[in-house]
């Protein structure tokens, strides 16, 4: 047998095949990653794109026209006269939602970060909303707050003669707020525990020997070291609360007046009342710009304010 | 700097009971260490002493103050922590500087102080680097920093070296000792490294399952440990111990073996466990034939495996030996250099005076 070469098993063709394992490795991960990616294509980044080109077109479906207008829609945002009322409400309900939710969530992690009786039965009271049904939870609420409903009923036992929650002006508002919140401050809660659950014991108790009192101990110790769940869930609560349209669809409709008409309420209406679906898109296109825009402050602002732990 | 007295103090984690009845006089200055196995209690004694546990009975004074009740901060100790307990999130000087700060101390006072202690303890290039970004080494020192900036009249540490490898463990173990020196504070120590105790004590405090078992000089324990568990913990290389009883004075190992023990009249007939270190063997004509199982010079020292009839015993010779393996050796044992302990309760049997040879 001649051997020709010094490592007679790798022969000169199996070197250049370009079936390589290097490749073949690559061949692999994409196709680990190939059903994900096929859905971020035909569920997001089609209908993205579709929805960037019905913005640039006057569609309006119920008379079967469509026509390229350029920036006509975009020119018409500018101008409506609904919509800085319309992005006034959502910026009230994102900011109430959002320092409600917070605040709350993280008073209820910590209270049930204790070691006391009784804490797990509470978890899961105040994290089963979040699996509830958005639209049941609002129909729920709505009869709750209704003028005759059973939150006024219970303020008449205690001899409080309580408001129209859902058709005041300021109480619309508030109530949509606290509907959310009560609904999904147990997501925020959990994220809460469990980064409490991350700092160590020997922290606080270097703390107490350090003479820290319990507070210092919160804005010192705990809170800095929760910084990067803070920043992950406001961005999360955020961008969920700027794309809230359900719960305002059953509790308000948006009223009274355009009080809790948010940007998503407005699209809807624009879109699927009104039927002008070239405009709607535009106001697709604006939320999706706020939602980044606010998503990518908060992400730069991290390195001011997170503390970093990689 | 303070004394720390510990008075009858009992501790439970719910109905199990974790310290029972300890009671230990520190005196001022001193460094003493709370050595035993995993799980003995050390490190509940050590934060009962700083505050973080309380106490179910008894009395705990620093200096003259009972503190039974005193909150940590009010007691005037600083701690070390096992795996240093730095705050991730701040600099080396936020640190060092946090328990000056909680106390209200001048910015200028502060900064004074922090780099005092950087200074004593070489890490002032750290100042400004956070503890992610430092060797184990460094934040076992950062965390010392931390304890002294604040003169605290007791220090305790929790193991504060059984992270670092076995060469800077050597190291620290000296720094912490020429830091005793310089400061000449109370120092109260939890290890359960018996080197560490034997080398570094002024006093070693012996636990064993919540109950102080002996305190005493680290010397004071080698030579004369109490019981059978002293005996067996202290020691770099583990006593060799004999079972077996007296006879007509002479101790008979439990393979009815005659081994060459003082003679003991007051033991006749007792169950006795004989013990002796591995150094104290000697190779002498009057001794007993053992078998040789292993030899292992080390150059300076010979260690010996060897057996009395079906009893193990490790030895330790000076200079260098031959002996073939299966070889037998006479062996005798040190002049008053024995040890006898009763062999149900375990408990040291003094017969003669002891002897400091
Ligand atoms: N918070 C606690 N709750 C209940 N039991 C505890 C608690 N802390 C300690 N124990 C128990 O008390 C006993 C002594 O614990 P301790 O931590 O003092 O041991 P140790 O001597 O420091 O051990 P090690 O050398 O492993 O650190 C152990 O049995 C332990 O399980
Ligand atoms: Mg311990």
């Amino acid at each position: 047998m001649a051997q020709d070469h010094p490592l007679p098993s790798i022969s000169p063709d199996v070197r250049r095949s370009w079936w390589t394992p290097a490749r073949r490795d690559h061949f692999i991960g994409y196709l680990f990653i190939l059903p994900q990616i096929t859905g971020l294509v035909v569920f997001v980044l089609v209908p993205l794109a579709l929805m960037a080109w019905y913005s640039l077109n006057e569609w309006n479906v119920l008379a079967g026209t469509f026509s390229f207008v350029g920036l006509g829609n975009y020119e018409k945002l500018a101008t409506d006269p609904a919509l800085p009322g319309v992005l006034w409400a959502s910026a009230c309900f994102s900011v109430g939602l959002v320092l409600f939710n917070l605040s709350l969530a993280l008073l209820l992690a910590v209270l049930l970060n204790q070691k006391l009786a009784g804490t797990v039965v509470f978890r899961t009271i105040f994290f089963s909303p979040v699996v509830v049904s958005l639209v049941a939870w609002a129909i729920v609420w709505r009869f709750l707050l209704q003028q005759d409903g059973g939150i006024n009923a219970v303020l008449r036992m205690l001899s409080i003669d309580g408001p129209n929650w859902l058709r005041g002006p300021n109480t619309a508002m508030v109530s949509v707020i606290v509907v959310q919140v009560v609904k999904n401050v147990g997501l925020n809660m959990v994220l809460f525990l469990a980064a409490l659950q991350n700092v160590p014991q020997e922290l606080y108790e270097a703390a107490r020997v350090d003479g820290a009192s319990r507070w210092t101990q919160f804005f010192r110790i705990t809170v800095p070291l929760i910084s990067p769940t803070v920043l992950l869930t406001s961005i999360i609560t955020v961008a969920g609360s700027l794309q809230v349209f359900a719960q305002i669809a059953v509790l308000t409709e948006g009223g009274p007046g355009t009080s809790t008409t948010v940007l998503v309420y407005y699209l809807y209406q624009q879109a699927f009342q009104f039927h002008f679906f070239g405009y709607g898109a535009s106001l697709a296109m604006l939320l999706l710009l706020i939602v980044g825009a606010l998503t990518y402050l908060q992400w730069s602002l991290r390195k001011a304010w997170v503390y970093d732990n990689d | 700097m303070a004394s720390v007295s510990i008075a009858s103090v009992n501790k439970s984690f719910g109905s199990h009971p974790v310290i029972k009845d300890v009671s230990v006089e520190i005196a001022d200055g001193e460094f003493v260490i709370l050595v035993g196995p995993s799980g003995c209690g050390k490190s509940t004694l050590l934060r009962i002493i700083a505050g973080l546990e309380t106490i179910n009975s008894g009395t705990l004074a620093i200096g003259d103050r009972r503190v039974n009740d005193v909150e940590p901060k009010d007691r005037d100790i600083a701690m070390v922590f096992q795996n240093y307990a730095l705050y991730p999130h701040m600099t080396v000087a936020a640190n060092m500087a946090f328990s000056l700060v909680q106390r209200g101390v001048a910015k200028a006072e502060v900064e004074r102080h922090v780099h005092e202690a950087a200074a004593i303890l070489e890490i002032e290039p750290l100042l400004s680097r956070y503890p992610k970004q430092l060797s184990g080494g460094q934040r076992q020192r950062v965390a010392m920093g931390r304890a002294i900036v604040r003169n605290p009249k007791v220090f305790l540490f929790d193991e504060p070296l059984s992270n670092l490898d076995a060469k800077l463990r050597v190291q620290m173990r000296g720094e912490i000792k020429a830091l005793h020196h310089r400061l000449a504070t109370t120092m109260i120590y939890v290890t359960h490294d018996q080197i560490e105790a034997m080398t570094m004590a002024d006093r070693i405090v012996v636990l064993r399952d919540g109950k102080v078992e002996q305190i005493g000089s680290p010397l004071d324990l080698y030579d004369h440990p109490v019981n059978l568990f002293v005996a067996g913990f202290l020691g770099s290389n583990g006593m060799a111990f004999f079972r077996g009883n007296y006879r007509d004075g002479q101790f008979v190992s439990s393979d009815g073996l005659k081994l060459p023990f003082a003679t003991r009249g007051d033991l006749e007939g007792r169950d006795v466990v004989c013990g002796v270190r591995p150094d104290d063997f000697i190779l002498t004509d009057d001794g007993v034939d053992a078998t040789v199982d292993v030899l292992e010079p080390t150059g300076s020292e010979t260690q010996m495996l060897a057996r009395w009839g079906s009893q193990k015993f490790t030895s330790l010779f000076r200079g260098r030996l031959t002996a073939p393996p299966g070889s037998s050796v006479r062996l005798g044992i040190a002049p008053g250099r024995a040890h006898v302990f009763d062999a149900e309760s375990g408990l040291r049997l003094d017969g003669q005076p002891p002897c400091h040879a």
